[in-house]
């Protein structure tokens, strides 16, 4: 038994424009990709992508992207991705760009890193932020998501295999 | 395995924090940091769970594994020995707990093996080769028996090569016989009410009466030919013997005996008025029926004396019918006619031999009993009745004269040559003692017999009347034979203590003498190829002898079969197999019941993609033939023509049929002809309306029975053998090259002509005929494959290209597609729904029950009742097949099924000369239909 091997790319929409968030969804994020690795790599490599490719995970409110593709492929995925100008669905169309956070080979790690990404955002944020009613509103939010983790903390690293960094 | 999903996540933010989302043009601290946190809290959830159903130690690297990891926690590191606990206690991986069976030896003892065995066949009975069988079968639980199905050899052809070159051997005990004992005209005036001159043969026939053949018959419910079919028995009488009580077996497929057992009791006035039963719906499974049984059976005489005994000794191999209540009588007395019924299922045993050497296995394996006059030993009852008999010269002379003739046996080269049913008994040895060391071929050597007068004299001859006498007739003595059988063991230790090893072991005295009765099956009789295919020879024995039987016969050669075997030989044959084809007794109604429920199973079971959409393929009903509904469609068509004819106002029926653009070529024959035949049709008239009264009886009673959810059949299957011989000489095409004059003028007399079917017509409206198809070229017919009519373009078409292999069917719309679609959204909303309601307030309960009354509609099926049958389709449908298969005898595709009678008619009528009797054929799963050649054989 031989699974076939997969890259997860995991990014980040950064957008000027705050409403290009009703923009970000499965189908709207699949197909600007396409539509990148198409124009730059052609139908050879478009075809090649496309082989299991789909959009795993996706959260519009923070604009976490996570894209699957077979392992051969995904170095031309990666490439194709500063392509991406913008998001369209419902007839709106609103400029972006996608920012490449991590490559892994499985989900899991993954999100390990989105957890440990996400953690240094808020810290930074921390650091940075200008009135007391902001650095307590963050306060609140880190400590109600860092409580879970030293209980499952002990789980975590059962599992670091296929872990590649671009 | 993602432990995670979108869509939950999703619902969770929704649910969580959402503010609408439109006026986002500055980024709010506060919500930048409750997004990364909720997307924190997420992913940790989603982390922290462990994916893979793997234990906590195979997660582990090669290098950190260590030895005995899995039962000692404290061999982990530390930081897994928390989780590992857990898994530990959880009841998956927890062991076993020791099962309080005893060892296998123990368990493997004798007495404890046999209790074992007992306890396994409450349920189910087994037959007495079960262990022989389950070793080498596929076994099926049926008809309240455990019964091989197939080998699980590969075997197809071989059993076929068996059954055409040598010898195939099947276990039928589980067949049930009835024996009626009573006089002869009492018997003979009853039992002329269950069956018809029409059929064939009756209980009368002068030859069976006599004891000398074995007879078939249909059985019908009392008078009520042709309708309330019972189903097909085969009957021996026992030959006259001084007294003037006679005695009748009655033998039958156990799917049909509890109709025919009951018929019987109420023919006979056998039960208590009070007990009469309405004759209720076999829903009931097999062993419900057992249950049935008792419950009939309740109030009547019990025979308790040999059954009390029987449960203090609680280990003892069950010899006979093991699930038997101890209670429960199997035996009732007509109190006017003094009339006696008594069961005596699995009390004799029935082997059954096919093919051409079966009668050199036969005489192979048994000798006859050699004749005794004084006892082994005074003690044991041991061959008592032997040495009784062996005192009257009279008797001594009939066993002799039998054995002669069993000998001469050999010199027949096949049984079919035997005149069909001949019985013959005989008394024989213990078949043990010449058991050859290694499994040998029994070959008929004939030279031997060449030039004997004696085998022609008993091939012309056949089996005289007198020698049909077997003592297996006798209770008494069949009790003592298997009560006081040599068991196996001791058999062996004798021949152990042999002075030659394996030198032949000679009994003398002691030697069993087992009586038999000898059965010849006639094989294929019907029809113009093969005859005498499959035909062999029955053995009856008494009870608990049958391995002593099965082993030496397996040591001559024989092929074993089970119940597929017995299926293709009757596919072979063209003989319709019980239960499965008698779609109007209640058994073939309730087999074909659960074959479709399988079906569907089946059929359920795959995606829907990958499965195919009967209702684009126009199959109305791929998994059950519709026939009630095909005979009715037929008389409506019939009936709408002939109103066509005489342009009357508009019938209702024909509403339905003018639709379907049924352009009648009969019509327009019967007008031509209409000037000459105006008497004709003044008689069509009068007997149509009488038709028409009559059916709107049968439909009357149609209705009424589903409501009443009893399976009354409004049609029944033609089995008078004038008018089959009749349509068998029509289908024959009358002109071209392919006619047959001889044939036809030994079959039929009449020519086709109106005044010859009509009345045929009328007096059934509403019939089915068995037919068998042969396939001109290609295609493999399945089950329920239907039978169409090709249209004169096909005929054509066929005429001018000889390699022309059939229409197509356009391809149909999915109508229900749509309706399906709808419904799964609608569920799965409905589910939706529930979900919410379930978490707010339980209102939602009433909702569920909504949904789940469409939830039978399958893609890929018909979901409505059914329209008109007939004309769904390009080529109107005659009937079904119920039976298909590559025919290894033929070399084509055979298949065999019911077409309705209305619609056969029709379609010879309209048919050219030449091409009389080609139907199309078209397999459920396909559109392309196939030419096929129709028969009937009679």
């Amino acid at each position: 038994m031989v699974r076939f091997k997969n890259r997860y790319v995991l990014c980040e929409v950064v957008s000027e424009d705050p409403r290009c968030r009703q923009c970000i969804e499965d189908r709207a994020v699949g197909l600007a990709v396409r539509d990148a690795i198409g124009k730059v790599h052609g139908d050879y490599g478009l075809a090649c992508c496309s082989i299991s490719f789909t959009v795993k995970y996706l959260n519009a409110y923070t604009g976490t992207v996570l894209l699957r593709c077979r392992k051969d492929s995904y170095r031309l995925l990666c490439s194709a991705l500063p392509f991406v100008r913008q998001l369209e669905s419902r007839n709106l169309r609103y400029p972006c760009f996608l920012n490449t956070l991590h490559v892994g080979g499985t989900i899991r790690t993954c999100q390990k890193f989105l957890i440990q990404y996400n953690r240094r955002q808020l810290l930074m944020l921390l650091q940075n932020c200008t009135n007391e009613e902001e650095r307590q509103c963050i306060q609140k939010s880190l400590l109600s998501c860092s409580l879970t983790e030293e209980q499952s903390q002990s789980g975590d690293e059962e599992e670091d295999d296929g872990t590649e960094t671009d | 395995g993602l432990t995670w999903s979108q869509g939950s996540f999703r619902k969770l933010l929704t649910g969580g924090h959402c503010c609408s989302p439109l006026p986002f043009l500055f980024i709010l601290v506060s919500t930048f940091a409750q997004a990364r946190a909720a997307e924190i809290n997420a992913m940790l959830k989603a982390v922290a769970q462990k994916s893979s159903n793997s234990l906590v130690f195979q997660t582990l690297p090669r290098h950190m594994r260590r030895r005995a990891m899995s039962h000692n926690i404290k061999r982990l590191p530390r930081r897994l020995q928390e989780i590992a606990r857990k898994e530990a206690e959880k009841a998956v991986h927890q062991k076993k707990e020791q099962s309080k069976a005893k060892c296998r030896k123990a368990r493997r003892r004798h007495i404890n093996l046999v209790a074992e065995f007992n306890r396994r066949q409450r349920k189910n009975i087994w037959l007495e080769t079960h262990i022989w069988h389950a070793k080498r079968f596929h076994m099926v639980k049926k008809w309240g028996y455990c019964l091989g199905n197939s080998p699980t050899e590969k075997s197809y052809r071989a059993c076929y090569r068996a059954m055409t070159r040598h010898c195939l051997l099947q276990d039928l005990s589980y067949y049930c016989c009835l024996e009626l004992t009573g006089k002869e005209n009492e018997l003979l005036k009853q039992l002329a009410r269950i069956c018809s001159i029409d059929t064939g043969l009756t209980f009368e026939e002068a030859c069976c009466l006599s004891g000398r053949f074995e007879g078939s018959l249909n059985l019908y419910r009392a008078d009520r030919y042709p309708e309330d079919m019972l189903g097909p028995v085969t009957f021996i009488w026992k030959p006259r013997d001084g007294s003037e009580n006679r005695h009748l077996w009655i033998w039958m497929h156990p799917a049909l005996k509890q109709d025919i057992l009951r018929e019987l009791k109420a023919i006979f006035q056998c039960s208590e008025p009070e007990e009469i039963y309405i004759p209720e719906p076999v829903t009931a499974s097999i062993q419900e029926e057992k249950q049935m049984d008792g419950v009939l059976s309740l109030g009547k005489k019990r025979k308790k004396e040999d059954k009390e005994g029987e449960k203090a000794v609680p280990v003892k191999k069950i010899i006979g019918d093991g699930t038997r209540d101890p209670f429960q009588s199997y035996c009732w007395i007509s109190q006017t006619t003094s009339i006696v019924i008594s069961d005596r299922t699995m009390e004799i045993l029935r082997y059954r031999l096919i093919g051409p050497l079966s009668h050199s296995v036969l005489t192979e394996t048994l000798k006859a009993a050699s004749l005794q006059t004084e006892m082994a030993d005074s003690e044991t009852e041991l061959n008592n009745w032997w040495v009784e008999n062996c005192k009257d010269s009279e008797k001594v002379s009939l066993h002799q004269h039998q054995s002669a003739i069993f000998e001469l046996l050999e010199g027949i080269s096949s049984p079919s040559e035997m005149p069909p049913g001949t019985i013959l008994g005989l008394t024989v040895g213990d078949p043990r003692v010449n058991l050859p060391k290694k499994k040998t071929k029994a070959m008929p050597d004939f030279e031997k017999y060449q030039d004997n007068d004696k085998v022609r004299q008993l091939y012309l001859e056949g089996v005289p009347v007198d020698c049909a006498h077997s003592f297996i007739w006798d209770q008494d003595i069949c009790k003592n034979v298997t009560e006081n059988k040599i068991s196996e063991q001791d058999l062996n230790h004798m021949r152990a203590q042999l002075l030659v090893p394996g030198s032949h072991l000679d009994l003398g005295p002691c030697e069993s003498k087992i009586p038999i009765l000898l059965v010849q099956q006639p094989g294929k009789m019907a029809g113009e190829d093969r005859p005498g295919w499959g035909s062999g020879w029955d053995i009856y024995l008494p009870k608990g002898w049958g391995m002593a039987f099965w082993i030496p016969f397996i040591y001559r050669g024989v092929r074993v079969g089970g119940l597929q075997e017995a299926l293709k030989h009757s596919e072979y044959q063209r003989t319709p197999h019980t239960p499965n084809d008698f779609p109007d007794c209640q058994a073939g109604m309730q087999f074909a019941k659960e074959l479709e429920a399988s079906l569907l199973e089946k059929f359920k079971r795959r995606p829907p993609a990958k499965r195919a959409n009967y209702v684009k393929m126009g199959t109305l009903s791929p998994f059950v033939c519709p026939w009630g509904q095909l005979t009715k469609n037929w008389e409506g068509r019939m009936k709408a023509s002939g109103e066509f004819v005489r342009q009357s106002s508009p019938h209702p029926e024909r509403c339905v049929t003018e639709g379907h653009s049924f352009c009648d070529p009969k019509a327009e024959v019967v007008e031509e002809a209409s000037p000459e035949t105006c008497e004709v049709e003044e008689t069509m008239e009068v007997t149509r309306s009488e038709g028409a009264l009559k059916t709107e009886d049968v439909t009357g009673t149609q209705d009424f029975g589903e409501k009443g959810e009893t399976m009354t059949s409004d049609f029944i299957v033609l089995r008078n053998e004038k008018l089959l011989m009749q349509l068998s000489a029509w289908c024959y095409p009358t002109a071209g090259k392919d006619r047959r004059i001889r044939l036809i003028s030994r079959l039929g007399q009449k020519e086709m002509t109106e005044d010859v079917f009509l009345p045929i017509l009328m007096s059934y409206p509403r019939a089915l005929v068995w037919v068998n198809l042969s396939l001109l070229r290609k295609g493999n017919p399945e089950l329920h494959a239907m039978i169409c009519i090709p249209t004169e373009d096909d005929l054509l078409h066929l005429s001018k290209n000889k390699l022309f292999c059939g229409p197509q069917e356009p391809k149909h719309r999915d109508i229900f597609k749509y309706k399906v679609q709808k419904l799964k959204e609608e569920k799965k909303k409905k589910k939706k729904d529930n979900m919410k309601a379930l978490e707010g307030d339980p209102l939602g309960i009433p909702d569920k029950e909504a949904t789940e009354e469409h939830e039978d509609l399958i893609l890929g099926l018909w979901a409505d009742a059914l329209p008109d049958v007939t004309s769904h389709c390009s080529r109107t449908l005659l009937g079904y097949v119920t039976r298909g298969d590559f025919s290894l005898a033929v070399g084509c595709g055979e298949a065999l099924g019911f077409v309705s009678l209305t619609g056969l008619l029709y379609m010879l009528h309209n048919q050219p000369a030449d091409k009389k009797g080609i139907v199309l054929l078209r397999t459920p799963a396909s559109l392309q239909y196939r030419f096929a050649r129709l028969n009937i054989e009679v």
